[in-house]
């Protein structure tokens, strides 16, 4: 009851201060009136009555001013008045101020951005149902030495049965189909899922229904369609729900649309990019597949509070069960991973994004270094005015009030600015959009990190901006008035100060290192030849529907033809097809091969990518034949089985050997199922990069498409023209071929590799930015330091001049200091990147983390910084004129 | 002034100004005009001291306070006693007694 009524006298006095101030002047005028009415009437003159009235009344102002002091919101009343102050102190020293805001902002600024993508990407949890409960089986296979492979349908029908603590497991495989809406053909991904995989996500539909458990046993096919392509191709019309639409040139039924953000958040191994643009359920019974095609990527939900350890625990021993009941899985020693869906999707992103993040919070440290440098500083010449001001008599609590009042203007200013900074930041970042961060793109502000990060730096500007009361207990009053004017720095404080600075260029090296090893880590990824030439070079697909090319003869007749209409067009140099486009995301496919001379059991078996190539294909790229030839349109299914393989597979099945004329035995597909067959090599190219751009991890294969033909192709076009102009005319001759297949996701090479070096750009770029801020910061803080030392030592920097020292000997005793300053920061720096190093390790590429130039040129970098801001107070130094010097004091 | 002694009167003068207006509702010189006449002037309450208790009071909600005409039309406002500042008036009237009986006994023991 009391708090409620004070809080009302606040809020009064607050918000309706010009009415109660009315009424109070008012009534204490009116007090005052009265008493003079009195005396008038008792006999005096007017004049006479008014004087005795204010002899017995106190002045009117001084009443109003206890009654407004009484009152209990008066100390707010005080807040704004020292706020004013502050705001006037700060706006007659703009340096300072300007630099102590912008330091600030960009501190607070750079963190909350750079904190709002790390919390969007790897904190918040996923948009799913229960996100917590998702979680992979990854397939690994001991004796091939292969992980995070995918499993069979058997596999994924035996774990749902016998797991006891994964409530459900779902199978998703992302290949491409072709719609055809209004005679209009459009080839899309293709999600193939387990009736149960979208429930398994905890995911409606928008409108219509996700799959039943039993749909398309039997009857017609059904589809779920994602938000987006419903929208292009359908107008975003309701009623196509229940409506037959072709798909694969059958007719498929529509039974639901996905919500507006549903997206897909997988690993980028588990080949299942984010968005697909429509769902179909398996046609066939999985579990009646043969037992080692293993394609499929599973999903997973536990029983609610199972843990990770328990269910990979009961994974074991069902990977034992089923070695057991399989020959096939014993032979190869099949075992399982469980690794929780959010952990794994990040997995690849989370060593950069922690690096970065420490980086902006090394950036961080540096601001509040900084801060307290320049608070230091200001204290320090201040201390007079301090001094004055208690002398006459301003209480000790009044003059603590009004830096509090000032660092608080600085810190909520400076705050400000930095939240309006972390937001244009964000802004630019999410207009960046970086491929491999598709999660960034709903990011926002993370306002109880952007809090934490403003309640430090608020802190630490509080902190310091008080150091004049500390200095106040400690020291005597007339010793500092008397003291010349701008008293030299006390030990204590010299010393913190030299400390603050070396804490700056120790960070500030740090993170030059770092910035340095990540450029150049792009700058070779860049100059890496990805085993073709990627400019000049429009790529697209083609998904040739079952229905109207059921087999091998009919797809090699369809694909002759197409390459021989687009040879036709003009501007086209050279054309092939490719079951894998490097660099794409169309689910790898890998597996073991045999080599000849060397018995299948004796040596641990050899995996290798496979690809279906046509004979201008490998040309058309661009690739770098090593050895022996490539293929030939004389290479055909009924000819000698061959085979071309890239050098990484040369160098570890045949080091030393030649090997054209050797034989190898893989898996063929052949009109639908997958064979092993034995093939001659007859060339070596250069590994084409597939998985990325650095050092692949597996050999590939490649066989000519008409001996391992499937629906789906990959076309590289070399040009003379704008590979983006040749879209349309290759659209036109494809619709003439045939109306009914589509060409997709045309894109020239160029950007294959650019989104493949997009993470290693996006750690240069920001590490580097973060290194520029500490850099400038590093001299901004030298600068403060050295220029102070030089404006106290002004005298004895005249004297000196006056004793014959020249204008460059005072220079050098002013640069030689900041160098002293630096040394300690820059041995401290080196240790400390020494110490971090080996977490760089998986973000660097064609460098060591140890690499000696690169600490050598960040650490002149660093000096040179150092020495920048000690120029100006050194130039000033030297300019000291002894007489003017001499005289100043 | 020491400051034991302010703290005093200002009690006193809270319980004084209570007791007054616990007659009849006042304006600010009436009560100190009161005060002055009942005390036999003793007490008398410069507009200073007064014009802050009373609204210090006021904010407590021991006392109201209303706009009204004086006896020579001008216009005042005027106080009232709240039914808390009756409660209060008790309070304050007990603890005066008590610490007058007290004050008393140390001086009938020193004589």
């Amino acid at each position: 009851m009391r708090l409620l009524r004070q809080a009302r006298n606040t809020l009064r006095l607050l918000f309706r201060r010009h009415r109660l101030e009315d009424e109070l002047d008012a009534e204490v005028r009116g007090c005052f009136e009265t008493l003079v009415e009195r005396k008038i009437a008792s006999g005096l003159t007017p004049n006479m009555a008014r004087r005795e009235a204010r002899l017995e009344f106190d002045s009117v102002e001084q009443i109003k001013q206890s009654v407004r002091d009484s009152r209990s919101g008066a100390s707010l009343d005080f807040l704004a008045h020292d706020l004013f102050h502050g705001v006037r102190s700060l706006r007659k020293n703009p340096g300072f101020s300007i630099v102590a805001l912008l330091t600030l902002a960009l501190g607070i600024g750079v963190n909350a951005a750079l904190f709002s993508v790390f919390y969007s990407v790897l904190l918040r949890p996923l948009p799913y149902d229960r996100p917590q409960e998702l979680g992979l089986i990854w397939t690994t296979f001991e004796k091939l030495g292969a992980s995070r492979a995918p499993t069979s349908g058997v596999v994924w029908n035996e774990l749902r049965q016998r797991s006891k603590l994964l409530k459900e497991v779902a199978a998703i495989w992302v290949g491409s189909g072709t719609f055809t809406v209004g005679g209009q053909a459009e080839q899309v991904k293709l999600g193939f899922v387990t009736t149960n995989f979208l429930s398994t996500l905890g995911v409606n539909a928008l409108h219509g229904r996700v799959f039943t458990l039993d749909e398309n046993a039997g009857g017609r096919l059904a589809v779920v369609l994602s938000n987006a392509f419903w929208h292009s191709r359908f107008g975003g019309d309701p009623s196509v729900i229940g409506r037959a639409v072709r798909l694969n040139g059958g007719p498929v039924t529509v039974v639901g649309i996905m919500p507006e953000h549903f997206e897909l958040h997988f690993p980028r191994d588990s080949n299942v990019p984010n968005q697909v643009q429509a769902f179909l359920a398996f046609p066939n019974r999985l579990e009646r597949a043969p037992r080692t095609l293993y394609y499929l990527r599973l999903l997973a939900r536990t029983q609610a509070g199972a843990r990770a350890l328990q269910v990979q625990s009961e994974l074991n021993s069902i990977a034992a069960e089923l070695r057991q009941a399989y020959p096939e899985y014993a032979a190869e020693n099949m075992r399982f991973e469980y690794v929780p869906l959010h952990a794994d999707a990040v997995r690849e992103l989370r060593p950069a994004l922690v690096a970065l993040f420490a980086g902006a919070g090394l950036v961080l440290l540096i601001c509040c270094v900084n801060i307290a440098n320049l608070l230091l500083t200001r204290a320090n010449q201040r201390r007079r005015e301090f001094a004055v001001r208690s002398a006459i008599g301003a209480s000790q609590g009044r003059v603590l009030r009004q830096l509090l009042a000032e660092s608080a203007v600085l810190s909520l200013v400076g705050a400000g600015l930095g939240v309006l900074l972390g937001h244009f930041g964000l802004q630019l970042l999410r207009a960046w959009q970086p491929a491999h961060l598709t999660r960034i793109a709903d990011a926002s502000i993370a306002w109880p990190v952007l809090l934490f990060i403003a309640v430090i730096v608020v802190a630490c500007a509080t902190i310091f901006g008080l150091t004049p009361v500390f200095e106040w207990r400690r020291r005597n009053l007339a010793d500092t008035l008397r003291e010349s004017g701008r008293g030299a720095l006390t030990p204590v404080r010299r010393r913190l100060r030299a400390a603050l600075i070396t804490a700056e260029i120790t960070l500030g090296l740090i993170l030059l290192i770092g910035a340095g090893l990540m450029i150049q880590t792009l700058a070779n990824l860049r100059s890496v030849r990805p085993g073709y030439e990627p400019t000049q070079l429009l790529t697209f697909s083609v998904e040739l529907p079952g229905a109207r090319y059921p087999g091998d003869k009919q797809r090699l007749q369809f694909f002759d033809n197409w390459e021989r209409a687009l040879t036709a067009i003009p501007g086209v140099e050279s054309v092939g097809g490719i079951s894998h486009l490097p660099l794409d995301d169309y689910p790898n496919w890998y597996g073991s091969y045999r080599v000849e001379g060397i018995p299948a059991e004796s040596s641990k078996a050899l995996l290798a990518d496979h690809r279906a190539v046509t004979a201008g294909f490998l040309p058309a790229m661009g690739a770098r034949l090593i050895e022996g030839r490539f293929f030939t349109p004389q290479d055909r299914e009924s000819g000698m089985q061959v085979a071309i393989v890239d050098s990484v597979l040369a160098r570890t099945t045949w080091p030393g050997k030649s090997p054209v004329g050797q034989r190898i035995e893989f898996e063929h597909y052949d009109n639908g199922r997958f064979v092993p067959r034995w093939a001659e090599v007859v060339g070596v190219v250069e590994n084409l990069r597939h998985h990325g751009l650095t050092t692949p991890a597996r050999g590939q294969i490649f066989v000519p498409y008409p001996q391992s033909s499937r629906p789906h192709l990959s076309f590289a076009v070399r040009t003379t023209l704008d590979p983006s102009s040749l879209a349309e005319p290759i659209r036109a001759a494809l619709r003439q071929l045939d109306p009914e297949v589509a060409a997709s996701r045309f894109q020239p090479m160029t950007v294959y590799v650019e989104r493949a070096l997009g993470p290693a750009g996006f750690s240069a770029l920001l590490s580097g930015v973060f290194a520029a801020l500490a850099l400038a910061l590093a001299a901004v803080g030298v600068y403060g330091v050295v220029s102070y030392s030089v404006s106290q030592r002004f005298s004895e920097m005249g004297l000196r001049a006056a004793l014959g020292a020249s204008a460059s000997d005072i220079q050098r005793t002013v640069l030689g200091e900041g160098v002293r300053m630096s040394i300690a920061g820059i041995v401290l720096g080196v240790i400390g990147s020494l110490a971090v190093s080996r977490y760089f390790e998986a973000l660097v590429y064609g460098i060591t983390v140890l690499d000696a130039p690169t600490y050598l040129v960040s650490v002149i970098v660093v000096l040179a910084a150092a020495l920048a801001g000690c120029w100006i107070p050194a130039r000033k130094a030297a300019s000291a004129n002894p007489a003017d010097a001499l005289r100043a004091d | 002034m020491p400051d034991n002694s302010t703290e005093l009167l200002k009690g006193t003068l809270d319980l004084l100004i209570l007791r007054t207006l616990a007659l009849e509702p006042m304006h600010g010189l009436g009560i100190s005009d009161r005060i002055r006449q009942i005390t036999g002037g003793v007490f008398v309450v410069k507009p200073g001291s007064l014009f802050p208790a009373l609204h210090r009071l006021e904010e407590k909600g021991w006392l109201d306070s209303r706009w009204g005409e004086t006896e020579a039309n001008r216009k005042a406002k005027f106080y009232r006693i709240t039914e808390s500042g009756k409660k209060q008036l008790e309070q304050e009237k007990q603890n005066w007694l008590r610490v007058l009986t007290a004050v008393n006994q140390v001086i009938e023991q020193e004589s």
